[in-house]
């Protein structure tokens, strides 16, 4: 899987996106269709797809369990689960992943470790480029790719980086950087809920506007915010670790934690791995690769940890389980 | 356009006037549009989410394709079909405009990837397709060209 390992600028960036939406002509949007209709879609795709690469899974044939996995690692949206009309297209190491029949008939998504966001393109366009020779996307000249919001038209792409900004966080200096990047149509929002404040000091930047721009000038434009913000963290690390001890003794708490807790919320072993994670990448705690930080924080989340540990258990089981994985997988 | 009030600030407000059936078009800025009571006046630069049920756009009109109408849009957010945007492209042009601060999307290039494919990833295309197609022709039982298809298939692998 692409987030287990760790690639360019991976100190401050968890991962890159790049999420085009597709229409096929001819088929009225997702949700005007019947369920027979929904899988006339289904079916074209799956002629559609290059079979050697890629591979189609019916959504009902996914068990809940899976499915809400798949949500917590980022790969399909919390409105899919439970979505038994639609399907994942994917590829084996998941740096494709297509929702067949969400909001759109297709949602194609990309994904990349760190900040990557031009290899993410080069690889959503050579699938899109090989899918459109054989299914007719809606577009006109006027708006560009149809699709069923008209809040995402026009080049229909969403570019989006998780970035990981706890000392940012801590120096409280992140509203103003956010209001910045909401001038020049950046949005920015916490990872965990659409309002959050961004449990864990992981924050998602994507562009907003999508017609009337070409995909290279919403790539610049990303390229310019999150490179800038990537520069603001570094030096706030440094800054804010060598002031005092503060930092570096909430950083070995947190590991202090993690390494005996017995029983463990989801949310306070995000918060604690967060800070492990800055540890990790300052090279303030040098024996722990960053990888492995990087898996925990998916692999510890409630349905995630039931697919890795192949078993069904309650909240107060959860949160023992939960504690019990992280001492046995922190080295 | 400077607005049409003040002539000072940048005009980011439009706001339809209807006299009599003439309809007119006037722009002001942020705050001129607030001093003389338009009501729910939204700054074009700060439109991220606004409701669309603000717009109250509703003329009757439905998409001969799907059905929609404007009322349907306002309630969900979404169109029908991709026949809607050219059914209310006109009441829309408004709404793109508030969003995305254009309404007009550029020139689009047939393909994405800047990457072409070499000779031999052309090539490797080429035969995996026309194998694909002899699988097709054989369910449906068509030798003769499923044949000929496999002859196609040497002769670039030679």
């Amino acid at each position: 899987m692409w987030f287990n390992n760790i690639s360019k600028d991976s100190d401050v960036v968890i991962s890159s996106r790049v999420r085009f939406a597709r229409s096929i002509e001819g088929y009225k949007f997702p949700h005007m269709l019947n369920s027979k209709e929904l899988n006339m879609v289904i079916n074209l795709i799956d002629k559609a797809i290059d079979k050697d690469e890629y591979h189609l899974f019916k959504m009902r044939d996914i068990d809940e369990v899976t499915q809400n996995s798949l949500k917590e690692q980022h790969l399909i949206s919390k409105e899919f689960v439970g979505n038994n009309d639609g399907a994942i297209v994917s590829n084996e190491d998941n740096t494709i992943v297509v929702m067949v029949n969400e909001e759109d008939h297709l949602r194609i998504q990309s994904f990349e470790s760190g900040f990557n966001i031009d290899k993410c393109y080069e690889n959503i366009a050579r699938f899109t480029d090989a899918l459109s020779e054989k299914v007719k996307f809606a577009k006109s000249d006027k708006y560009g790719y149809l699709i069923s919001c008209p809040t995402n038209i026009g080049s229909a792409m969403r570019v989006s980086v998780m970035m990981h900004l706890p000392a940012l966080a801590k120096a409280k200096l992140l509203n103003k950087l956010f209001d910045q990047a909401m001038e020049i149509g950046i949005s920015v929002r916490g990872l965990y809920g659409e309002n959050s404040d961004g449990t864990g000091n992981i924050f998602q930047i994507s562009n907003q506007k999508t017609l009337g721009v070409s995909d290279e000038d919403i790539m610049y434009n990303i390229k310019l915010v999150v490179t800038s913000i990537i520069e603001q963290e570094r030096k706030a690390r440094e800054i804010l670790l060598k002031s005092n001890i503060a930092l570096e003794d909430s950083i070995y708490r947190a590991y202090g934690i993690l390494k005996n807790a017995r029983t463990i919320e989801e949310e306070e072993a995000l918060d604690l791995l967060s800070k492990v994670r800055l540890g990790v990448s300052a090279k303030v705690i040098p024996h722990i690769p960053l990888e492995q930080i990087q898996s925990l924080m998916v692999d510890i989340e409630p349905n995630t940890l039931k697919t890795i540990l192949k078993e069904e258990f309650n909240k107060e089981e959860e949160n023992n389980k939960r504690a019990e994985y992280i001492r046995k997988e922190l080295i | 356009m400077k607005c049409q009030s003040c002539g000072k600030k940048e005009a980011t407000v439009r706001y339809y006037e209807n006299i009599n059936g003439l309809k007119q078009e006037v722009h002001f800025c942020i705050d001129c549009a607030n001093k003389v009571g338009l009501a729910n006046v939204i700054d074009i630069f700060s439109p991220m989410f606004l409701p669309i049920s603000e717009y109250h756009l509703d003329d009757g009109v439905a998409c001969k394709t799907c059905g929609y109408t404007l009322a349907d849009y306002s309630a969900t957010g979404l169109l029908g079909c991709p026949d809607c945007y050219e059914t209310f492209g006109s009441s829309l042009d408004d709404v793109f405009y508030k969003i995305h601060g254009k309404n007009r999307h550029i020139k689009m290039p047939d393909k994405l990837s800047k990457k072409s494919l070499s000779k031999e990833e052309a090539k490797n295309k080429e035969i995996k397709e026309l194998k694909n197609k002899i699988k097709e022709l054989i369910e449906e039982e068509k030798y003769e060209e499923a044949a000929k298809v496999r002859d196609e298939i040497k002769k670039l692998e030679r």
